[in-house]
């Protein structure tokens, strides 16, 4: 019940607090003119609010908790994105004044008829990242109100269309910047009161020694919706709607619908892709091979490291940055940011192996940052603080869907259908809102069927793939883009399409072989971008080396992305407000 | 482009910038070559330090005897001091990028 007022407030709260904000920015003064204003510190949080999603909120945790510590690698790799995206792109495409890829290769390459691929591929990143996002919301819509899971996936699915159809909560930075606060403080306060009342890490032996998940001295009592596959790992006795049964290590068991029940003590069953060794391997950081070898972990580490800067609704936030050194000042206090906020995925990992272990056999790790609290408190305050979870992953899964779907809705009114019609012209502001409210809609069913076919792949392996794709299309393309002149439309082009197909070829290679793949191959179909990278880079390079069209003259390119402010350049460094500003409709 | 253009029909770097001759070229290229080297160095250290850990924790698994917070050291080192690092490093190449910057625009004169 709490719970359910907790998740309502921030919904409410959250689209409420948009609407009026937009309204209120509108009748004011030009969104867009007044939030040169904002400092770096609110402009940071914004970033990082856009930025924490269903997966940094739930995936984390469940992926560490299911596939033992290397998923911890995750906060790093999300985290660390934001250095490369300072090193190289921040200032320069502040600068330049592109905010999305599909404007950036137009002006830069020249290439208007780039566009459309360009657009392809904003469409499948955010489409990978809005499946876990959706999936994130059935779950936790299933905890709150005990609804199945697709109703959450349709009910916030639906939310968050018209939300962005109204234009709410969209371009105001002072939600984004709260909405992180918000989820900051659900995730870290539950954490260290859970922490502090349990007087550090319980059952270690079940973390980091020789002992397995056990049932805890009240014994286990598991209600399973549907039949699921379980191992047992130590010879245990159970009981199945009250009859006694027994299985020897090691034995399979199809456990049917039901009263599952473990005795004090007794060993939980694993489901497939579990994590099968005790506590010392449970908690390695890096294993011996395949899927958590260091292999495995490079090539999340690029994935995610080059991958940030490829993510459609991140980038667009910097427009809001007054010049290159704010943008630069912004994205140094986003690291710290989101560094507070990357301690604490680790402890709900952590704590629900150890108090938590039920989840391990209905399949449902990813809600162990929601039903941690109230397993490891029982009473008013594990509610109260389970609570507090749901609230903050409702705002997690409320903020970077709608962003990713406002750049869905862009993407596919302005490129797609611009491009299919021929026209690059705009149209009057009615009917490119109505395209806009259009593309909204669109955008949203193919995620949410998606979504409700992924129930059974973890929220953060989505993502990851989601990461993979970026860094092996827009990575290269802004890096050579901006640092290299040699760069050529035909270059980038042919880097992006074999970046695209290596990357989607492998996860889906992977999908299909599922876990029957070991080794050194079964971790790169996991996460291809240690290969699709550097592909991408490769042919980037060499395409452009050998096109025979005519260069565009680099020179006052590189001007208009170098060039320090404040030279009296500004007319030849900003021709025009940046096309995705234009391109979204005027909030209504 | 020319209202800060000194009497007498002399042109300052920024002119030749503006206006995009060879000079301007030379210094935006030089400048674009000084702020790259600077990226590739935090570059370096960055993948230097992030890249050696993965490694490290599995070269030497016998880490894990040490414990830190009540944390078996690999897991607290890629728990915590990661992000502490990178504030620190995007905080010393936002100074020297800025750094940069400033002595281009004293180079070309305002």
């Amino acid at each position: 019940m709490i719970a359910i007022i907790a998740v309502s407030v921030v919904t409410i709260g959250t689209l409420g607090l948009g609407t009026w904000a937009v309204r209120f920015a509108r009748t004011t003064s030009d969104l867009f003119v007044a939030s040169r204003a904002i400092t770096p510190w609110w402009n940071a949080a914004a970033v990082s609010g856009e930025y924490l999603s269903a997966a940094s909120f739930l995936g984390i945790a469940g992926l560490a908790m299911k596939m033992g510590m290397d998923a911890i690698w995750l906060s790093v790799g999300f985290t660390a994105g934001y250095l490369t995206l300072l090193l190289f792109v921040a200032a320069p495409l502040r600068r330049f004044g592109s905010f999305t890829i599909s404007d950036f290769v137009e002006a830069r390459l020249g290439a208007p008829r780039m566009r459309l691929l360009a657009a392809a591929i904003v469409l499948g990143i955010a489409g990978f990242y809005l499946v876990p996002q959706l999936k994130g919301a059935g779950i936790t819509l299933g905890e709150v109100i005990g609804a199945p899971y697709w109703v959450g996936v349709v009910v916030v699915g639906a939310i968050v269309a018209v939300n962005v159809s109204l234009g709410g909560m969209r371009g105001i930075t002072y939600v984004q910047a709260v909405q992180f606060w918000i989820k900051t403080f659900a995730i870290a306060l539950p954490a260290c009161l859970l922490l502090i009342y349990l007087g550090g890490l319980p059952n270690r032996g079940a973390l980091f020694g020789t002992d397995v998940p056990r049932a805890p001295a009240a014994g286990l009592v598991v209600k399973l919706d549907s039949p699921r596959t379980v191992t047992f790992q130590r010879a245990t006795a159970f009981r199945i709607n009250g009859v006694p049964h027994h299985a020897v290590a090691g034995e399979k068991v199809r456990l049917p619908k039901g009263r599952f029940a473990l005795p004090p003590g007794g060993t939980v069953p694993l489901g497939q892709g579990d994590q099968r060794g005790p506590g010392v391997v449970w908690s390695r950081p890096v294993g011996h091979g395949g899927r958590d070898g260091p292999l495995f972990v490079y090539s999340l580490l690029i994935a995610t490291v080059l991958g940030t800067m490829g993510l459609p609704h991140i980038l667009v936030r910097f427009y809001t940055n007054p010049d290159g050194p704010a943008a630069r000042r912004t994205t140094v206090r986003v690291l710290g940011l989101l560094g507070i906020f990357y301690l604490f995925p680790t402890v709900y990992g952590l704590l629900g192996r150890a108090l938590a272990p039920g989840l391990y056999v209905t399949g449902e790790t990813d809600s162990v940052v929601l039903r941690l609290p109230h397993l490891a408190w029982p009473g008013v305050p594990g509610n109260l603080l389970s609570a507090l979870t749901a609230a903050g992953a409702f705002a997690a899964f409320l903020s970077t869907a709608s962003g990713l779907l406002v750049s869905i809705a862009g993407t596919l009114s302005y490129d797609v259908w611009g491009r299919l019609r021929g026209t690059s012209t705009p149209g009057d502001a009615h009917s490119r809102r109505r395209r806009f409210r259009l593309g909204a809609v669109l955008g949203i069913i193919l995620p949410m069927l998606l979504a409700l076919a992924a129930g059974n792949l973890d929220i953060g392996v989505l993502v990851g793939w989601a990461f993979a794709l970026a860094a092996s299309t827009f990575c290269p393309t802004f890096l050579l883009g901006i640092w290299w002149e040699g760069l050529t439309a035909r270059g980038a082009a042919s880097g992006m399409i074999a970046g695209a197909a290596v990357a989607s070829g492998g996860i889906f290679a992977g999908l299909i072989a599922g876990d029957t793949v070991g080794g050194a191959l079964g971790a790169l179909l996991a996460q291809p971008a240690m290969v699709s990278v550097p592909i991408a880079f490769l042919t980037m390079v060499l395409v452009s080396l050998l096109d025979p069209s005519p260069r565009v003259d680099p020179e006052p390119v590189m001007l208009a992305l170098h060039a320090p402010e404040g030279l009296g350049l500004d007319q030849l460094q900003e021709p025009s407000p940046p096309a995705d500003a234009s391109r979204e409709p005027a909030p209504a | 482009m020319s209202p800060s253009r000194p009497p007498g029909g002399r042109r300052t770097p920024r002119d030749e910038l503006a206006e995009a001759t060879a000079h301007g070229g030379l210094y935006l290229r030089r400048l674009v070559r000084a702020q790259l080297a600077l990226s590739l160095l935090g570059l370096i250290a960055f993948a230097g330090i992030l890249g050696s850990l993965p490694l490290l924790l599995f070269l030497a698994p016998a880490l894990r005897r040490v414990e830190l917070i009540g944390l078996p050291l690999p897991v607290f080192l890629v728990a915590f001091p990661l992000f502490p690092l990178f504030v620190g490093l995007g905080w010393l190449y936002q100074r020297r990028a800025d750094a940069l910057d400033e002595a281009f625009r004293d180079l070309v004169g305002r």
